[in-house]
């Protein structure tokens, strides 16, 4: 089975560990698979789009205090997928958003990363409109700009989440088909000449006095 | 015909700290499985593991590795051993990664074309790998641990190299810096604060140990560990869909308050010499997680900090200032005396490394492991050998009651720790959960807690 790491960034009152925990506990299907642990969960995800197609999502929490924003590296080097997270009802906490993906953008690189940006707690918007202080089309409108898939969701009753994985699923599939076709026409290189001479099974005895 | 591999002092320049490098098949430590650490907290859902059933054995291998069969990957191996430590004196870090990954690469795909490995099932096939790759870093600790090479090199060592040692020194002092601080400097809930510093001092004691082992895996089980302990003590806390916002502080809170040698050094060695497909999931995840909290500290400024009342901190700070100064100019009049009867300057003992001593059992069974390196086993291989020389007849019976004692001595060790931990509870109770969790730390205080509150 194919396996992506996606790391999960965002301010630390935006519900990002709950969007994960409902996508897991959500996930009642066959292939069922998930470590529950504090920070660190595998889930699979069933393509729709791609018959037969079931993947692995190592999901990496990292922590959203500001104190710590400098342990992030450490978790999203070699990152398939990143899901940055913000509150619907908190503008500042879009504005951090945006700065992980300035981070992302200068750090990772495009290419090798599928970013989704999430506007969590949608929920406390359908209670009272009144709340919400980011708009819906600016946000959308950033995310367009920044080529991110884009979601609202709640963590809370499930609105949207199963959807974020299933795109993200999607996506990092795609890119790693259109990888390994074409790794396939070029030969991999080697970063780093170093090599010893081919272990073999008679010379053990050449340097013996 | 005396082996190369065996005694690399005799052939190279290798000198003195050679012996604490030889391998130490000690058994390992006992993890929170990498493979069924989940199912514990899986509430009883279906699993599919793809490591699952697989238990670590050294042993086995090491059986299997005797097989006249498995001659062609043992003469792989004392090969590339070879190779290794007689081409060229000191690789830097990188070269060395790759050198090893090539080699893993390599004799892991060799090994399905022989017995007795060919007819091994996927389980017991890991197992092989995992024993080779414990093998070769047993044998080129020396060569591949930034603090061992230090003590050979000195001042000559590599840039890569020395930026491990630079990094645990930066740690250590600001580790000593930092020390005093409070749960609540680093955003730790008040309601933790109980039962706060019992439980990061058990996680720190299960890293430390992290120095008293050689292989990549066997040191990552440690990291494991030292984080079992702390979810297992989050999640009876009510903060189990904390995620990182309540682990890393209290990860960072525990490096911070635990003193474990070389830790950045141990950590950069598991990242380089764990096979890749073997360092997943749950292992990367911890992994990058201590790297992350000990650079944090590395990197610690005040301003990083939460300090509600200033002026007492900065009373505490000047405080513990003043102790470090008094404790630096006595440790410098102390080690004026004790110093090793050397021109260079003083450095830690080999020893420092592998804090339990070499005992006659962990010898015995690394004469076993030596053996099958060396062209003749019957030569003598070492004038001081004592208990290694003494230890060689027939090791096969002898070595499996080694293997049990060791497992024992470790259980022990677990079974005092809990003890320790919950010493309002039943001996006897702590003893049955131990018996049922296979002695796995984590699970233990998983368990212990539910019962305790």
């Amino acid at each position: 089975m194919l396996q992506f790491k996606l790391v999960l960034l965002g301010d630390s009152s935006v519900g990002k560990s709950s969007i994960v925990h409902r996508f897991v506990k959500d996930s009642f299907d066959e292939f069922r698979e998930s470590t529950i642990g504090a920070a660190f969960l595998s889930q699979t995800v069933k393509l729709e789009k791609h018959q037969d197609v079931t993947i692995k999502f190592e999901i990496w929490d990292t922590a959203g205090q500001e104190r710590y924003k400098s342990l992030a590296p450490m978790y999203y080097r070699n990152a398939n997928a990143a899901l940055i997270v913000y509150d619907v009802t908190q503008p500042g906490s879009l504005v951090k958003a945006q700065s992980w993906v300035e981070e992302l953008k200068h750090k990772v690189g495009d290419q090798d990363l599928v970013i989704c940006l999430v506007g969590n707690k949608l929920d406390l918007c359908e209670a009272d409109s009144s709340v919400r202080q980011v708009e819906i089309d600016d946000a959308q409108t950033y995310a367009q700009e920044q080529h991110l898939l884009f979601h609202e969701v709640s963590a809370k009753t499930g609105a949207g989440i199963a959807k974020i994985f299933q795109e993200m699923g999607e996506k990092v599939y795609e890119r790693k088909t259109a990888e390994s076709a074409a790794s396939a026409a070029t030969q991999p290189r080697k970063t780093l000449n170093v090599e010893l001479q081919r272990p073999s099974t008679n010379d053990s005895t050449s340097c013996c006095a | 015909m005396i082996s190369i591999i065996d005694q690399p002092s005799t052939r190279t320049n290798m000198s003195e700290p050679q012996k604490a490098r030889e391998p130490v098949p000690k058994s390992s430590p006992v993890p929170d499985d990498f493979s069924e650490s989940g199912n514990e907290l899986k509430e009883g859902l279906p699993c599919q593991n793809e490591e699952e059933g697989a238990i670590y054995d050294f042993q086995a291998f090491v059986a299997q590795l005797r097989d006249p069969r498995a001659d062609p990957i043992l003469r792989y191996t004392r090969s590339f051993l070879n190779n290794f430590v007689t081409k060229r004196e000191l690789w830097t870090c990188e070269e060395q990664r790759k050198l090893v990954d090539d080699f893993k690469v390599f004799v892991y795909g060799k090994l399905p074309l022989y017995e007795p490995f060919q007819s091994l099932n996927a389980g017991k096939f890991k197992n092989a790998q995992e024993g080779i790759e414990k093998l070769i870093m047993g044998k080129l600790y020396g060569y591949c641990f930034s603090p061992s090479l230090e003590l050979r090199f000195q001042d000559k060592l590599d840039a890569s190299h020395q930026e491990d040692l630079d990094q645990d020194e930066r740690l250590r002092r600001k580790r000593a810096e930092f020390c005093f601080i409070d749960p609540g400097h680093l955003e730790i809930p008040e309601s933790l604060s109980r039962r706060l510093l019992k439980f990061t001092q058990l996680s720190g004691k299960e890293l430390a140990r992290i120095t008293e082992y050689k292989a990549p895996r066997d040191k990552m089980v440690c990291v494991l560990n030292a984080c079992r302990v702390l979810f297992g003590f989050l999640k009876h806390s009510g903060l189990e869909n904390g995620g990182a916002d309540a682990f890393v502080p209290v990860l960072v809170y525990t490096l911070l308050k635990s003193d474990v040698e070389s830790l950045l050094s141990n950590l950069n060695y598991i990242e380089r010499f764990r096979y890749t497909e073997f360092l997943r999931g749950e292992s990367a995840y911890y992994l990058s997680s201590v790297q992350g909290a000990a650079n944090f500290i590395a990197h610690l400024k005040q301003e990083s900090l939460h300090i509600s009342d200033v002026s007492t901190f900065e009373e505490r700070y000047t405080a513990n200032q003043e102790i470090l100064k008094q404790e630096e100019s006595h440790a410098e009049s102390s080690t004026s005396v004790t110093a090793v009867p050397s021109a260079t300057p003083p450095r830690p003992a080999p020893s420092h490394y592998i804090r339990r001593p070499l005992d006659e059992a962990t010898s015995a069974l690394l004469v076993k492991v030596s053996e099958l390196f060396s062209s003749n086993p019957t030569e003598p291989r070492d004038k001081e050998g004592g208990p290694e020389v003494s230890a060689e007849t027939d090791l096969d019976p002898d070595s499996t009651r080694l293997v049990q004692q060791l497992q024992e001595q470790e259980n022990q060790r677990v079974l005092e720790e809990l003890h320790d931990m919950f010493p309002e509870m039943d001996q006897g109770l702590i003893h049955d959960v131990c018996e049922a969790k296979k002695y796995r730390i984590g699970m233990c205080v998983d368990v212990l807690l539910t019962l305790s509150s």
